[in-house]
């Protein structure tokens, strides 16, 4: 901006003797970059820096609830922290990783429907796919509470189709309960993330061009080819986001594993929850959400580099 | 509608027999037979929505017909999905693959069809279009034409027994345009395929194809070569579409032998009796036609040099424009509003400014009679249906 308007200005000619060279003529717009960004900015430092910093300051800090906490750089808590919770970390990731596949698995075929068969349709199960956010994420969890309830029609069904005795076998359900299970907690999770996988991929399959699909077929591509060697890369951008919208708040997710799961199916966010809210040691809450966070990070930017989103148009 | 017959030995002829398309209760092809010999180079002409690019989708199998079937030579292709038929397209809008580079989307049917080691293939076929620098490149980052050249190079290298081009040019300028007509022109005569080209640019056509089929709402109107079409139109439409024609409503006043004489108002023309298309009898109406630049154009001062024999209109000049190579009239006549008469500019008559009377006068061997039952603004710009750069 302010460069446009350097290259706009007329280059110099004589030396205008009355006015002093030090002060530059004012340059309209200047400052509106800024401005435009200050309420932003400043959002972001009250609600996310400082925030941070503080949480920082807190993990390094020792003391007791009674004489106060102060600041003894003490970064074994981080070291206590994983090594006492590194069950929960794994944990969180499995089920936020089998979660996120699921979302895929379920997603992708509607979200294909949506973009390129749904017709006049589309709107109304776009609306369908977003209707569950009018109601509280609590409400619809505890709703599943309820279908998957001990003697459920749910169960049931799964009991009498010997689903359960094959799940049981792999120790993803336990008898005849699917409640308090790790099936209740990935279930729950993919059904609460399903439309931030299903979003973004309609997005980024409804801008492919229909003629693509046309011209495969016409390079002797069958149907399935023209998905695998056509459409699907195409959609690469959508899988990508998707996975991280899903998998990004899954793993750090404490409801679903707090109402369909167990002590024993506890993720890291009930861990981190019990530590600010219940324990009252705040230094280790502190290191677990840094932990966490710093891990996601790895595996995001593994996951971006390895899927090579950027040679994507 | 004319149909042509096929030629007895061609195995590789395109025939299409009774094909046609319905959406609804819309037509957008009415059922037609065409054949396409093997080796021609032949376009498919008209104006959006006259159902060209319908039928050339029906015969790369994108496009269902309703009715009728397809057969490449011997084989019946009505019922193969695109992927099984020996065709490929040029699309529109080029439609490469924005994913894969362009040694990729010239590899592409290759690949698809299981063939092994197209390395040499791939880049014999590039250098064809010129474009062996370019092969690991993206399809956006290169320029319009040079995505049209990977388009038939992604066509052409899996040899289709014919190739389908969809208004392939429509999206360069116009210099570029005229140079791919040329280069198109002499890839197809370079490998021998059939090449079946729909445009809506008459000039384009006419320039390319061996024969062109000129379609009208669902309809083909006149197929014949380009010269042929041009100069014994059959239609109004065909007529107006191709170039330019005076169209003049005339009553037939006697037939003597070859000739037609007729009368439109007080002027008197002759017309050859085998270049109308119309029944003559006499007290019946014909619509007759002249194209611009057969007519010479003289000052009514110098009216007594005119050779006699000649169909002769009286008028004033309308207007006038200069365009290089010839100058353009609008004569204003009674017969005929708006007469337009292209002149070479050889020797200009400074006389022949607006307000002048002149006196037209050309060859009756040029004349062209038309059934009257028609429209005569049929194919013109303004009228319904001939849009200039048709829309998808």
């Amino acid at each position: 901006m302010s460069t446009l308007a350097e290259a706009e200005a007329p280059p110099p000619l004589a030396p205008a003797p009355a006015v002093p060279t030090a002060k530059p003529p004012r340059k309209r717009g200047r400052w509106t970059p800024y401005l435009l960004l200050a309420p932003g900015l400043v959002w972001l430092l009250v609600f996310f820096a400082m925030p941070m910093v503080y949480q920082a300051s807190t993990s390094v800090q020792t003391g007791s609830l009674e004489d106060g906490y102060r600041v003894t750089w003490h970064f074994a808590t981080y070291w206590d922290a994983l090594s006492e919770y590194y069950p929960q970390f794994l944990r969180s990731v499995l089920y936020a990783g089998s979660a996120t596949v699921l979302c895929l698995l379920l997603g992708y075929p509607l979200a294909y429907l949506i973009a390129f068969r749904a017709g006049r349709w589309r709107n109304l199960i776009l609306i369908l796919v977003i209707a569950p956010f009018f109601t509280s994420f609590l409400i619809r969890t505890l709703a599943w509470k309820t279908i998957l309830s001990d003697g459920g029609p749910v169960v049931g069904a799964l009991d009498s189709l010997h689903v359960l005795d094959v799940t049981s076998w792999l120790g993803l359900t336990a008898g005849d309960r699917v409640l308090a299970t790790p099936l209740a907690v990935v279930c729950g999770l993919t059904y609460n993330f399903l439309p931030f996988m299903i979003l973004p991929l309609y997005t980024s399959l409804e801008r492919i061009d229909g003629r693509l699909h046309e011209a495969a077929g016409d390079l002797y591509a069958k149907p399935f080819t023209t998905f695998r060697k056509v459409t699907f890369p195409l959609s690469m951008p959508g899988v990508v986001s998707g996975t991280l919208l899903t998998f990004i708040p899954a793993s750090g997710d404490y409801v679903n594993a707090e109402l369909l799961g167990s002590t024993n199916t506890a993720m890291i966010g009930n861990v981190i929850q019990s530590q600010f809210l219940r324990i009252l040691d705040y230094p280790t809450a502190a290191a677990l959400s840094f932990i966490l966070m710093a891990a996601i990070l790895v595996m995001v930017t593994v996951y971006i580099r390895k899927s090579g989103t950027e040679d994507l148009v | 509608m004319t149909s042509k017959k096929s030629t007895e030995n061609g195995s590789g002829d395109v025939r299409l027999s009774g094909i046609g398309k319905t959406y609804g209760s819309f037509t957008a092809v009415h059922p037609l037979d065409l054949t396409v010999p093997e080796g021609s180079f032949f376009a498919l002409l008209g104006a959006s929505g006259c159902g060209k690019t319908t039928t050339l989708r029906m015969i790369a199998g994108l496009e269902e017909p309703s009715c009728g079937t397809v057969s490449l030579g011997d084989q019946d292709v009505t019922n193969l999905p695109p992927y099984k038929r020996p065709v490929n397209t040029v699309f529109q809008s080029y439609a490469l693959f924005p994913h894969l580079d362009i040694f990729e989307n010239v590899a592409f049917g290759l690949r698809r069809r299981g063939i092994k080691g197209v390395k040499k293939q791939v880049e014999e076929m590039l250098e064809l279009v010129q474009l062996g620098e370019q092969a690991r490149k993206k399809p956006h980052q290169l320029s319009g034409g040079q995505q049209q050249r990977v388009a038939v190079a992604r066509a052409l290298i899996n040899h289709p027994k014919v190739l389908l081009l969809d208004e392939p040019l429509g999206a360069l300028d116009l210099k570029l345009r005229r140079q791919m007509q040329l280069e198109l022109k002499r890839i197809q005569t370079e490998v021998g395929i059939t090449f079946i080209h729909v445009t809506h640019d008459q000039e384009e056509a006419m320039t390319m194809a061996d024969t062109v089929a000129v379609m009208n709402a669902g309809r083909v109107e006149q197929l014949g070569s380009p010269a042929d079409l041009y100069e014994n139109p059959h239609t109004t439409f065909v007529a107006n579409f191709l170039g330019t024609s005076n169209l003049i409503e005339a009553e037939v006043d006697s037939v003597s032998g070859e000739e037609i004489v007729l009368k439109a108002g007080d002027v008197k023309l002759v017309l050859p009796e085998a270049r109308c298309g119309a029944p003559t009898r006499t007290g019946g109406k014909i619509l007759v036609g002249v194209r611009p630049e057969k007519i010479t154009l003289t000052h009514a001062d110098d009216a007594g040099e005119i050779p006699a024999g000649r169909n002769r209109i009286t008028g004033t000049v309308a207007a006038t424009s200069f365009i290089g190579v010839s100058t353009q009239y609008v004569i204003d006549s009674s017969v005929c509003p708006e007469f337009e008469v292209y002149v070479q500019n050889i020797d200009r008559d400074t006389r022949l400014v607006p307000g002048a009377e002149v006196v037209l006068h050309w060859n009756p061997a040029h004349t062209f009679g038309l059934d009257a039952a028609q429209s005569l603004l049929a194919g013109t710009a303004g009228s319904a249906g001939v849009e200039e750069e048709a829309a998808v």
